[in-house]
């Protein structure tokens, strides 16, 4: 079986032994290219919030606090994607102080919506803006953050869980592994005890997109658009077959894909 | 093993005579399929006509999640918590599906390590079965799981406009004589069930035949069908997530938002999940889609038959409804087959030659 999809190695989280001390950790929460959906969501479990806050001290958020950019800090969560030069630097300059690292939303992932303009980046701003104004920094192809510098954590999903987050950052404070995972979705929708889109003759996504989430979209009636990215052991030629099976296009299959998948992957997905 | 018959317009009453007791879960509509889920309260949700369901009744005995304790981390003390025990009436299983609650009964219950959490609610859980017309996705005749001799409390054989009830247990007998007006079954009732079960033995629609079926588990183990079938897999947990006799569980400790308690979880879990063999240390023992389907099947074909004298699988069809990449029992046992005639072929054709 040599030569197949092999899942499991480098699961050893080098950054998980690096917060043993005792004062409070500090964290500090950075955008780059997204709509600071994911960071709207992390103020939106009210019941828990305070709890959560009390784990560690928050050092730097611009969504909620004028608080300076500090030099120090332990744990940085960053949203959005890789599209300036300016995000590239700042990334490195990130990585050069956090022990940990926390890559959350489909955009800092996967690189997300932001990364369909992958490849073209110069067509897509020319689109959008008609002469580029210099306020947009000099662009670069969108990327996922594990492109620029090592992920310690992902939390995938557009937007994500906050209560997946929360439990990430337990993780890194206590020392833990990222969670093991790499199935894809169907699983899920069985446990739901939803019936699977295919049976209705819809092209859904699941199939080969990260578990997780419980499947909510399918529970609302919507077929799942992969915003989580791909699984770890996605079989996309598998999933082809299937989707031609059911005498559906796999071409728009393989488009409905570039959503949130165009960019790449995350390299330290699970 | 006692007998008697009822009307079949007095099965309402026969779950209101339960649901006076006990919590009654029957098989309803639920999203253009069928789902097990409480009927006591409306026995008119009761669809004793369904084919199979969604997910199997398992999910009241072995539960997909369940706190098994809480613990505080402050103090770092664990604390037991009462076992959840809701007496409970499972209405309407097909013979699959009790055959598969023997299967779990044998791991959970007899095992030298008896399972409290499971034994506390299957020792407050009665079984009413009920016969089942077969669809095309059905095979429980090859395992001979399409009947059920114990495990169940009451049985409902369906003679057309009766039932003749098969009676295992007092407390069952005592509730059907009190909400029905069982009578003993009659002679004539005895001829119309065995002309009835011939009927049924015969709709099946044909199928491999599985006698040897160790035997080729053994000598195909690296055989590349386990190949073909893993490029094909999606690691996607459906099958085990379905099946009535999949038992595998991960345990996981969940905090609270502050991280000053928690508790510690059971989840249904899948040896078809990539990370099923990861353990401490990064190595993973089945690392290919192709390692954990043939784990799969050779644990339901040969490892639980070595161990308790039946196969893992009852037939009930509904991984092979529930996989995409068509790998189903049914499936393997035909490629196994497939493999043996092919190399008896080839050593045939090599003793020609030589
Ligand atoms: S292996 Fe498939 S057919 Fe057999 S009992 Fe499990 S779900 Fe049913
Ligand atoms: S065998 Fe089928 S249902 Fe099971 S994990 Fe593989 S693709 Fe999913």
């Amino acid at each position: 079986m040599a030569g197949k999809k092999v899942f499991g190695l480098n699961q050893i989280n080098p950054a998980s032994h690096a917060l043993e001390h005792k004062e409070a950790a500090k964290v500090a929460v950075f955008g780059l290219a997204s709509d600071f959906g994911c960071q709207v969501q992390m103020t939106n479990i009210e019941r828990e919030l305070l709890d959560v806050l009390g784990m560690f001290e928050l050092v730097y958020w611009q969504l909620v606090s004028s608080a300076p950019l500090p030099e120090d800090f332990d744990i940085a969560i960053i949203e959005g994607a890789v599209c300036t030069q300016e995000h590239v630097e700042t990334l490195q300059w990130i990585r050069e102080r956090a022990k940990v690292v926390i890559a959350i939303g489909a955009c800092a992932v996967t690189g997300g919506i932001p990364g369909l303009a992958r490849g073209n980046v110069d067509d897509f701003a020319k689109r959008v803006y008609g002469d580029v104004p210099a306020s947009c920094g000099s662009m670069a192809s969108p990327r996922p953050v594990s492109d620029i510098i090592a992920v310690d954590f992902t939390v995938p999903g557009c937007p994500i869980e906050p209560l997946e987050l929360v439990a990430v950052l337990q993780r890194a404070l206590m020392g833990g592994n990222p969670e093991a995972g790499g199935r894809s979705m169907c699983g899920d929708c069985r446990l739901n005890e939803d019936v699977c889109f295919f049976e209705r003759g819809r092209i859904c996504l699941g199939l080969v997109t990260r578990a997780g989430c419980g499947a909510p979209c399918i529970k609302l009636g919507y077929p799942c658009n992969g915003c989580r990215g791909l699984a770890a052991s996605a079989n996309l030629d598998s999933a082809r077959d299937i989707v031609a099976g059911y005498g559906l296009d796999v071409a728009d299959f393989d488009a409905r894909l570039q959503i949130f998948n165009k960019a790449g992957q995350d390299s330290s997905r699970s | 093993m006692l007998f008697r018959v009822i009307d079949k317009n007095e099965v309402p009453s026969l779950v209101r005579g339960f649901a006076a007791h006990y919590e009654v879960v029957g098989p309803v509509e639920r999203n253009g399929g069928f789902a097990f889920d409480e009927v006591g309260s409306d026995p008119s949700r009761l669809r004793v006509d369904y084919d199979t369901t969604l997910l199997p009744p398992k999910k009241y005995l072995f539960p997909p999640k369940a706190e098994l304790f809480t613990y505080d981390t402050v103090n770092n003390e664990v604390k037991d918590i009462d076992i959840p025990v809701v007496p409970r009436v499972l209405f309407g299983l097909h013979s699959c599906d009790i055959n598969a609650i023997n299967r779990l009964d044998a791991v959970f219950m007899a095992s030298d390590f008896p399972d409290p959490y499971y034994r506390a609610q299957r020792e407050a859980t009665m079984i009413v079965g009920i016969d089942c017309t077969p669809n095309d996705h059905c095979f429980c005749n090859l395992w001979g799981t399409d009947e059920v001799t114990q495990g169940y409390d009451l049985f409902l054989h369906d003679l057309g406009d009766r039932y003749l009830v098969s009676i295992l247990s007092v407390t069952a007998a005592e509730i059907l004589a009190v909400a029905t007006s069982a009578r003993p079954a009659s002679p004539k009732d005895s001829i119309d069930f065995q002309e009835k079960a011939r009927a049924f033995k015969n709709s099946f629609s044909s199928g491999p035949a599985v006698y040897e079926l160790p035997i080729l588990m053994d000598a195909f183990y690296n055989d590349g069908l386990w190949d073909e079938l893993g490029d094909r897999c999606l690691s996607c947990t459906a099958c085990s997530m379905v099946c009535p006799t999949c038992y595998c569980f991960n345990m996981v400790d969940k905090l609270d938002a502050g991280g000053r308690s928690g508790a510690r979880l059971r989840l249904w879990d899948s040896c078809c999940s990539p990370s099923f063999a990861l353990v401490a240390g990064g190595h993973n023992f089945r690392p290919t889609a192709a390692s954990r389907v043939r784990n799969r099947f050779y644990h339901k074909f040969l490892g639980y038959l070595s161990k308790y004298g039946n196969t893992l699988c009852t037939g009930c069809g509904r991984c092979e409804r529930a996989c995409k990449a068509h790998i189903s029992p049914r499936v393997v046992i035909q490629g196994l087959q497939h493999k043996a005639v092919q190399s008896d072929a080839a050593a045939q054709g090599e003793g020609g030659r030589s």
